[in-house]
C-alpha cells in the first residue's frame, strides 16, 4: 500500500466494525450518566414499582407546573418536582366522580415538544407499560417555538432516542445537513455512534480509579458549587430536592411573573417548517396510540390573552384549528380548555403557566370531562357517567361547522 | 468555518479532490474561491473587507515598487490603510472606553457612542501579512505579479483565521510549481491534522473547563488550586493554538504547500528570550522585523534598545486584544526581556563560573523558573480584566505559606469529582510537562525524521478512534480565533 493514511483508514474501519459487533462499552438505554428531568421521568416510568399506569399525562411545563403545584397543595407537603410523576389530585378528583381508582403517570417535561412526546409514546408506552389513555396537553409554543433549532436539540430527545430507532423520522428530526451527516456517521462508525456511552464508560473507570487512589473528603464538593463555577456544564442536570413545588394558598401564592419577553423571542419569526414538523409528530402520536388501542385526549391548554396576542391571527387560528381537526380525524377526544372561558389571569403564575389554584381548576374540569367521555371510559373499562357531546366526534363536528 | 466542524470535514476533502483533479493553472483560482467560501460561511459581507484590502494593498504596493522618489510616502500610506482598518474594527470601542475612563478621572462625565462593530475573523493576521508585504517591497524585494496569487496569499484558508503569519517570499513561489500528487502530502498532512485535532479536542477543550471555572470564580479555589489552574491554562493555550497550527499546516500540506511553524516546545525555554523564539514564532519574528527593527532595534544604546523592546512587546500584547490586560501582559513580557538582558549582563560582570551556568542543574532550574514566570504572565492574559488578574496574583503569592502546611484537603480540585478533569489535573499537568521533555528527547534522537511506518499507522488509528469517541458535539472555538 502506498499510503500510511489509507492503511490507517482501512484499519480504523476494521476496528470500528469489530468493535461494533462486540458492542463493547455500550450502556443500557436507561443507564443514565446523570439525571435530568427526562432521565428521572424515564427511570420512574420503567421502574417496576410504578406498575402499569392507566392514564399517562403528557405535555410541556404547561402541564407539569399545575400538576406538581396542585399535588403540593393537595398533600400539604413539598413535592420534589423531577421525581413526582403522578397526579394525586386528579386521581382523587376522578375517583370522586366515578368511584373508581385510576393510576396516572405524569410524563410532562419542561420544554417537551410533540417530537419528544412521539418518542415517549413510540418507545416507552407499549407492552406492559401501555396506558389505556394518554392525555396530551398542548400549547402554541409546542408547535411554534422558533428558538428550537431542531427536534433533536431537546433534553428529552437526547435520552428518549436511546430507546429505539429514529431512522424512519430522521428527515424531520435532523433536517439540517450537518445534523443528518452526524446521525449517518453515528450509524456507520460504531465508536462515533456510541460516543456518549463510551465516554461515560471511560469516565466511570477513571472516576472509580481516582476515588480509590484519592478519596474525596466529606463526600466531595456538592453540586451547588459546580453550578456556580461551571454554570454551562450539564445544564439540564437536576439534583434531588433542587426543584420543589411547595404548598401554597391564595394568600401566600407568589406574585404574577411577567415572562412575556421570553415568548416574544420564541414567537419573533414564525418558522412554519417547525410548525409542520411538530404537527406531523402529533399525528404520529395519534396513529401509534390508535394502533395500540390507547385512547388519546388532546387538551388545548389555557394561556393568557397577553401571551396569545404575541401570535398573529394566522398563526393562532392555524394552531387552534389544526389540533382540533387532527384530534377529530384520528378519533381522539378534544378538550378546549383555552376556549372554555373558565380561566382568567388570576389563575396564572405567568403568561402561560397556571398556578396551583388554576391547576386544581384544570384537573377538576379534566376529571369531569374524562369521566363523562364514553371513549375514555371504555378505554379504562369503566362506564361513562355522563355523555358530554362537546368532546365527542359528533360534538366536535358541530363545533367546526 | 471551524477546523473542528463537520462543515470542514466536507469542505477540505472536496477542495482537495478538485485541486488534484484540475490542471495546474486552475488550482490557484480554485483555492482562492475556496478560501473566500471558507471565510464567507461566517459572515458573507466580510468577504468584501478581505477582498477590498487585498485589491487596495496590491495596487498600493505596486505604486511603492514603481515610485522612484516617493517610496516612503507610499509605504506609509499602505501601512496606514492597514492599521486604520485594524484600528476601526478592533480598537475603536476600546479607544472610546479609554477616553471615557480618562475623562471620568478628570471628573468629566462623557457618554461615549458605543459602536456595534463585529471583529472580522483573522483581521489581525492578514493585516500583518499585508504590512509585511508592503515593507518587503519597499526594502527592494519583488512585487507579486498576479493579483490572484496575491489574493490567495492573503486569504489562503488554512492560515486565514489565526496564522501562522506567512512570508510572501516563501509562499508565492510554491504557487507556481506544477506539483504532482504525492501520497506523502496526504500522509503528512493528515497526520498533522489528526495530531492537531487531538491536541484541541482531547487536551485543550478539557483543560478549558477547569480554567474557565478557576478564572471566573477564583474565590472558590485555594492558592495551590490556582497554581494548578494557571498551569492548566498554560497547557490549554499551547495545545489549543499549536493544535490549530498543526491543522493549518496539515491542511496546507494536502495541497503540497508548506507554511511556517509556530511552536517549538516553548515550555522548555530556559529564559524569556528563548521562550519568544519558541512561542508563536511567526508573530515574534514579525514583531522583530516590522516593529522592533524599524523602531531602531538594538541600535542607539541600552535605554533606546530597552524602550524599543518594551514598546514592541506592549504593542504585541495589545495586538492580541483591545483590553488593558492584554496590554499589561505585553508590557510584562517586555519588562521580562529587559530584566533578562540585565540579568545576563550581571552574570557576565560578576563572573559567575561558566561551569555552573552550563550545568544541567542550572539549565533545569532555569526552565522551571522561566515556566513559572511565563505562567504568571498567562494570568494577565487569561483573566477577564486586571482586577481579577490582581486577585488571582495575590492568591498565588500565598503559595509558599500553603505549601508549608500542605494537605490534600487544600485542593478544591480534588473535591470536585464531576467533571473528572478537576481531580485529574494533579496527574495531567505533570504528564503534559513530561510530554514536552519526551518530545524533546525524541527530537534529539531524530525520531520524527523517520518514525517506524507501523507506528505512524497505529498512532493515526488510535487518534481516529479517540477523536470519534471524545469529539464533543460542539467544541469551543480556538482561542486565537478571537484575535
Amino acid at each position: 500500500m502506498k499510503s500510511r493514511f489509507l492503511v490507517a483508514i482501512i484499519a480504523f474501519v476494521a476496528v470500528s466494525a469489530v468493535w461494533g459487533s462486540t458492542r463493547l462499552g455500550a450502556l443500557a438505554p436507561s443507564d443514565f450518566p446523570f439525571y435530568t428531568w427526562t432521565a428521572c421521568a424515564i427511570e420512574d416510568f420503567l421502574s417496576n414499582e410504578q406498575g402499569r399506569p392507566q392514564i399517562d399525562l403528557v405535555g410541556s411545563s404547561l402541564m407539569l407546573a399545575p400538576i406538581g403545584g396542585v399535588d403540593a397543595d393537595f398533600t400539604n407537603a413539598a413535592v420534589d418536582a423531577p421525581h413526582h410523576h403522578r397526579s394525586l389530585y386528579f386521581e382523587n378528583a376522578f375517583k370522586k366522580r366515578t368511584g373508581e381508582s385510576v393510576k396516572t403517570f405524569n410524563f410532562a417535561l419542561p420544554g417537551e415538544m410533540p417530537s419528544d412526546a412521539y418518542l415517549m409514546t413510540k418507545f416507552l408506552m407499549k407492552g406492559e407499560k401501555r396506558p389505556d389513555v394518554i392525555v396530551y396537553g398542548v400549547g402554541p409554543r409546542d408547535f411554534l417555538d422558533n428558538l428550537l433549532p431542531s427536534p433533536s436539540a431537546t433534553d428529552p430527545y437526547a435520552w428518549l432516542s436511546r430507546f429505539g430507532d429514529v431512522n424512519d423520522r430522521i428527515s424531520l428530526i435532523s433536517p439540517d445537513w450537518q445534523q443528518r451527516m452526524n446521525y449517518e456517521m453515528g450509524r456507520l462508525i460504531y465508536p462515533y455512534g456510541q460516543k456518549v456511552d463510551l465516554t461515560n464508560s471511560f469516565g466511570r473507570v477513571v472516576a472509580s480509579t481516582l476515588n480509590k487512589l484519592v478519596p474525596p473528603t466529606n463526600g466531595g464538593s456538592p453540586m451547588s458549587v459546580r453550578r456556580v463555577i461551571l454554570p454551562e456544564y450539564r445544564n439540564f442536570e437536576v439534583a434531588n430536592n433542587e426543584c420543589l413545588f411547595t404548598p401554597t394558598t391564595d394568600a401566600n401564592r407568589p406574585a404574577f411573573s411577567d415572562n412575556i419577553a421570553e415568548y416574544k423571542k420564541r414567537y419573533k419569526h414564525m418558522k412554519w417548517d417547525t410548525y409542520l414538523t411538530q404537527m406531523r409528530f402529533m399525528i404520529d402520536i395519534l396513529n401509534i396510540a390508535r394502533e395500540r388501542k390507547t385512547h388519546m385526549v388532546i387538551v388545548a391548554m389555557p394561556i393568557t390573552p397577553i401571551n396569545r396576542s404575541l401570535l398573529s391571527d394566522l398563526a393562532w387560528d392555524t394552531y387552534k384549528h389544526s389540533i382540533k381537526v387532527i384530534a377529530l380525524a384520528k378519533g381522539a377526544t378534544f378538550i378546549d380548555m383555552e376556549g372554555s372561558g373558565k380561566f382568567g389571569l388570576k389563575d396564572f403564575s405567568d403568561t402561560v403557566h397556571l398556578h396551583s389554584g388554576g391547576g386544581a381548576k384544570l384537573l377538576d374540569i379534566l376529571a369531569e370531562k374524562l369521566s363523562a367521555d364514553r371513549a375514555v371510559m371504555t378505554a379504562l373499562n369503566q362506564p361513562a357517567k355522563i355523555d358530554d357531546k362537546s368532546t365527542t366526534v359528533a360534538g366536535l363536528k358541530g363545533s367546526l361547522q | 468555518m471551524l477546523f473542528n466542524s463537520l462543515q470542514y470535514l466536507v469542505f477540505l476533502p472536496t477542495v482537495f479532490l478538485l485541486f488534484w483533479l484540475l490542471p495546474h493553472r486552475a488550482r490557484v483560482p480554485l483555492l482562492l474561491v475556496a478560501s473566500y467560501v471558507f471565510y464567507m460561511t461566517w459572515r458573507p459581507i466580510y468577504g468584501l473587507l478581505i477582498l477590498g484590502l487585498t485589491v487596495a494593498n496590491w495596487l498600493l504596493v505596486n505604486r511603492i515598487e514603481k515610485s522612484v522618489d516617493k517610496k516612503k510616502v507610499w509605504v506609509g500610506v499602505t501601512v496606514a490603510v492597514n492599521l486604520i482598518t485594524l484600528a476601526v474594527f478592533k480598537y475603536l470601542n476600546f479607544g472610546l472606553d479609554t477616553i471615557k475612563d480618562g475623562l471620568a478621572l478628570a471628573g468629566v462625565n462623557w457618554h461615549e457612542p458605543h459602536l456595534h462593530i463585529l471583529l472580522p475573523l483573522g483581521i489581525s493576521f492578514f493585516v500583518f501579512e499585508f504590512i509585511h508585504y508592503a515593507v518587503e517591497v519597499y526594502r527592494g524585494k519583488p512585487v507579486v505579479k498576479s493579483l490572484i496569487d496575491f489574493g490567495l496569499f492573503a486569504s489562503f484558508f488554512p492560515t486565514q483565521i489565526a496564522g501562522p503569519i506567512k512570508r510572501y517570499q516563501d509562499f508565492i513561489p510554491q504557487l507556481s510549481i506544477p506539483a504532482k500528487f504525492k501520497w506523502e502530502y496526504v500522509d503528512d498532512g493528515m497526520q498533522m491534522i489528526l495530531m492537531g485535532l487531538g491536541k484541541k479536542v482531547l487536551i485543550a477543550d478539557n483543560l478549558a473547563m477547569v480554567v474557565q471555572a478557576g478564572f471566573s470564580h477564583p474565590e472558590n479555589f485555594s492558592s495551590l488550586d490556582l497554581w494548578l489552574i494557571t498551569y492548566a491554562f498554560a497547557f490549554q493555550i499551547f495545545f489549543d493554538f499549536s493544535g490549530y497550527t498543526d491543522i493549518a499546516r496539515g491542511s496546507a500540506m494536502l495541497f503540497g504547500y508548506k507554511v511556517p511553524i509556530n511552536f517549538n516546545l516553548p515550555y522548555l525555554a530556559a529564559n524569556v528570550s528563548e521562550f519568544w523564539h519558541r512561542w508563536h514564532i511567526s508573530l515574534s519574528t514579525w514583531l522583530r522585523d516590522y516593529l522592533y527593527i524599524p523602531m531602531g532595534g538594538s541600535r542607539g544604546g541600552k535605554w533606546l534598545n530597552y524602550k524599543n523592546l518594551f514598546l514592541t512587546m506592549a504593542l504585541g500584547g495589545l495586538w492580541h486584544g483591545a483590553a488593558m490586560h492584554y496590554l499589561a501582559w505585553g508590557a510584562y513580557q517586555g519588562a521580562l526581556l529587559i530584566l533578562h538582558k540585565e540579568y545576563s549582563k550581571g552574570l557576565e560582570k560578576v563572573g559567575v563560573a561558566s561551569k555552573l551556568l552550563s550545568s544541567k542543574l542550572y539549565h533545569i532550574a532555569s526552565i522551571v523558573v522561566t515556566f513559572h514566570i511565563v505562567c504568571l504572565g498567562w494570568v494577565l492574559f487569561r483573566a477577564d480584566d486586571l482586577n481579577i488578574a490582581g486577585k488571582i496574583m495575590l492568591k498565588l503569592a500565598e503559595a509558599p505559606q500553603a505549601l508549608a502546611h500542605f494537605s490534600s484537603s487544600q485542593l478544591a480540585v480534588l473535591q470536585i469529582r464531576d467533571p473528572i478533569i478537576f481531580p485529574s489535573l494533579v496527574l495531567i499537568v505533570p504528564a503534559l510537562m513530561i510530554s514536552h521533555v519526551v518530545v524533546n528527547w525524541l527530537n534529539d534522537k531524530k525520531f520524527y525524521q523517520s518514525p517506524p511506518w507501523a507506528m505512524q499507522v497505529a498512532v493515526m488509528v488510535i487518534l481516529m478512534c479517540v477523536l470519534t469517541i471524545f469529539s464533543p458535539d460542539s467544541s469551543p472555538k480556538f482561542i486565537y480565533f478571537q484575535f
